[in-house]
């Protein structure tokens, strides 16, 4: 932009300026709250009454182990790249736990912290092979998916395993939201993510790694931590998935890949990194949930089922771009 | 000193040349393990089943070069192979007819993938992926998840020779992806387009400023990708004889493994097909091998993955080295 304009331009009102950041995050609310509105007309004409406890409690249970994904996914995509090893960490933390888990405090506590452990562990091995390695994410995480796949598999060769019912209770109640309580944690972990030293840094080598590194940010580092992040977070999708089925399955986690970065580009997290936020990964996780249980009422053919998935995804990006660069173009 | 030896060899044909030498170790172990692996039979079977990942991986290499992707392969190829069938009914005297649509659906899906990373400026996953729903959904869906009267048809006899049917002694399948390489190579290396989309892949907005069309040839490459997983459902029921559901899903690994195995540079702008041929051949020998080892799925899928890695590693020394 020429100095000139530059000088006439006027300040935006603060206002317009929140609007402006937050574009991604007021889409998929207002998408959420669209999907709500529509699940309620489609409950409505079916059931005569309107969703009560057990329908909220069944959507945030069915949706714990993606918006555990999704955030994790969102810090990868942050830093510019992608996870796509995601389903394969789900996979595996999901057959230990349904292999492992006894039913008593002690083992419940112990092998929680040993799989979140495990799930750090192969996220680190993706981020030394990205960070240090300095190989393409797309590749190394494909390459590693097949090799987590496989190590599910040798953990738990048929769908089975059990999980003692009080750790399904204390993950997952089937009678009550209470899982909302690990969301709200996340929110709050997030938000103080986003201020603290290595949140700043994980934007900064999205925007721009060169700049980053220029000042000062430790781009390895940050990339290591993002990569290891996104296999805790997986790591707990695992343990929700298999709490949720009250049995393991070394195949379950396979859809999350893609799922996962359906939540992430739905909540506006844009994949050329740097801008986004795990909030609106974890309503785009939601939204996703959202769409199943409307095709469920609206009496759709499940056998269609990806493909309003697909159609959705499509018309939130295309929307999203469209708006950001109208609000744009108005500045 | 070692520098100076591989100036003679630019490092695209090394790459393709490592990916051949280890397809040919590859049968030179099975050959150990269970002899006869590396008889003309088998040599012909293993690249026949290769060649189905090689005509993947070529429309795979196009994106690829150009720093794209195509997740949308697996329901493209799923959905070309069923509607095949649906259309030809098995008769040789549809096959045309049943053939022009089924690469013009690729060709169209890819299309639309192209519009919308070239103009809608999506990301390709993102677009790809999206797609490849889409496919899903409306191949299940229209066939009633394959359960509908013409879905049980075979191929038409033509499409299945054009598979077995043996030339000297080699299945014709082999013949068409020899002509293939040739032509994609011809098109990538000696042609217009091909400098264009070489260009692009190296850096998109200086070509834009020296006058490349790159919208244009971004379409392009996305529609021949289609047209090359179309090509290849079509070809895989005229091999299996009847179309089946999820037939597509392991070629999307598998031919973006081929790709950076042969050596083509996942950000874009360097490699050859002749290179994702070559690592589609030793991919599908590597399969073999561990499959006459008798090794469990899960390991196959363990060094499946180990052995992307320590490529990827071995060619980003090499690139630090350059």
């Amino acid at each position: 932009m020429p100095p000139e304009l530059a000088a006439r331009r006027e300040r935006r009102p603060f206002t317009a300026h929140l609007v402006g950041q937050n574009i991604g995050l007021l889409l998929v609310f207002a998408l959420l709250a669209a999907a709500v509105l529509l699940y309620c007309v489609f409950f409505w004409i079916r059931q005569q009454s309107l969703p009560g406890n057990f329908e909220l409690t069944s959507t945030v249970n069915n949706t714990m182990p993606l918006a555990m994904a999704a955030i994790g996914q969102t810090i990868v995509v942050l830093t510019r790249g992608l996870d796509l090893s995601v389903g394969g960490i789900i996979d595996l933390t999901n057959a230990l736990a349904a292999v492992q888990i006894q039913d008593n405090a002690g083992s419940m506590l112990a092998w929680t912290a040993v799989v979140l452990l495990v799930g750090a562990a192969l996220g680190l091995v993706n981020g030394l092979l990205v960070g240090v390695g300095r190989l393409q994410p797309i590749v190394v995480t494909l390459a590693t998916l097949s090799i987590f796949q496989g190590l599910a598999i040798r953990v738990l060769p048929q769908p089975g395993g059990a999980i003692p019912p009080s750790y399904t209770a204390a993950l997952v109640d089937p009678n009550n939201p209470w899982a909302l309580l690990y969301l709200g944690l996340c929110v709050l972990l997030w938000l103080a993510f986003r201020r603290s030293a290595l949140g700043v840094a994980i934007f900064a080598i999205g925007n721009d790694e060169g700049a980053a590194r220029a000042n000062g940010i430790k781009v390895v580092q940050g990339k290591v931590i993002a990569y290891t992040l996104s296999g805790v977070f997986a790591a707990a999708g695992g343990l929700f998935l298999a709490a949720t089925a009250t049995a393991g399955d070394a195949t379950s986690g396979n859809g999350f890949t893609l799922s996962s970065i359906v939540a992430v580009v739905l909540g506006g997290v844009n994949l050329f990194g740097g801008r986004g936020s795990a909030v609106g990964a974890i309503a785009g996780a939601f939204v996703t949930t959202m769409i199943v249980n409307i095709l469920f009422f609206s009496e759709i053919d499940p056998l269609y089922q990806s493909f309003y998935e697909g159609l959705f995804l499509i018309i939130a990006v295309v929307v999203g771009a469209v708006l950001g660069r109208l609000l744009r173009r108005r500045r | 000193m070692a520098r100076f030896s591989r100036v003679h060899l630019g490092r695209d044909r090394r790459r393709t040349l490592y990916a051949l030498i280890a397809a040919i170790l590859l049968f030179v172990v099975g050959e150990f393990v269970h002899p006869g692996f590396a008889g003309l039979d088998s040599v012909e079977a293993i690249l026949t089943i290769a060649s189905f990942v090689g005509l993947v991986a070529a429309g795979q290499t196009f994106v690829v070069l150009i720093g794209g992707i195509d997740l949308s392969v697996p329901w493209v190829l799923n959905g070309a192979a069923i509607l095949l069938v649906i259309l030809s009914l098995g008769e040789d005297g549809r096959a045309l007819y049943a053939l022009l649509l089924t690469l013009g659906m690729g060709a169209g899906i890819g299309l639309l993938n192209g519009v919308g990373v070239a103009f809608l400026e999506v990301p390709a996953v993102v677009i790809t992926l999206a797609m490849n729903g889409i496919m899903e959904g409306l191949t299940l869906g229209l066939s009633g998840g394959l359960t509908c009267a013409a879905c049980a048809s075979y191929a038409p006899p033509v499409v299945q020779r054009a598979v077995h049917e043996p030339i000297f002694g080699v299945p014709a399948e082999l013949f068409l992806w020899l002509a293939v390489i040739v032509i994609v190579s011809f098109v990538l290396g000696r042609t217009r387009f091909g400098r264009h989309t070489y260009a692009i892949g190296n850096n998109a907005r200086a070509s834009y400023l020296a006058g490349v069309g790159v919208r244009f040839t971004t379409v392009l490459l996305y529609a021949l990708s289609g047209l090359f997983s179309a090509l290849a459902g079509i070809l895989l029921v005229g091999f299996g004889g009847q179309a089946s559901l999820g037939m597509g899903t392991p070629y999307l690994f598998q031919s973006i493994a081929a790709v950076v195995i042969g050596g083509v540079y996942i950000l874009g702008g360097r490699g050859s097909y002749l290179g994702a041929a070559a690592g589609a051949a030793s991919l599908t020998a590597l399969v073999s091998v561990l499959l006459a080892m008798n090794m469990p799925d899960y390991g196959r899928s363990i060094i499946y993955g180990v052995v992307i890695l320590v490529l990827l590693l071995l060619y980003g020394r090499e690139e630090g080295e350059g």
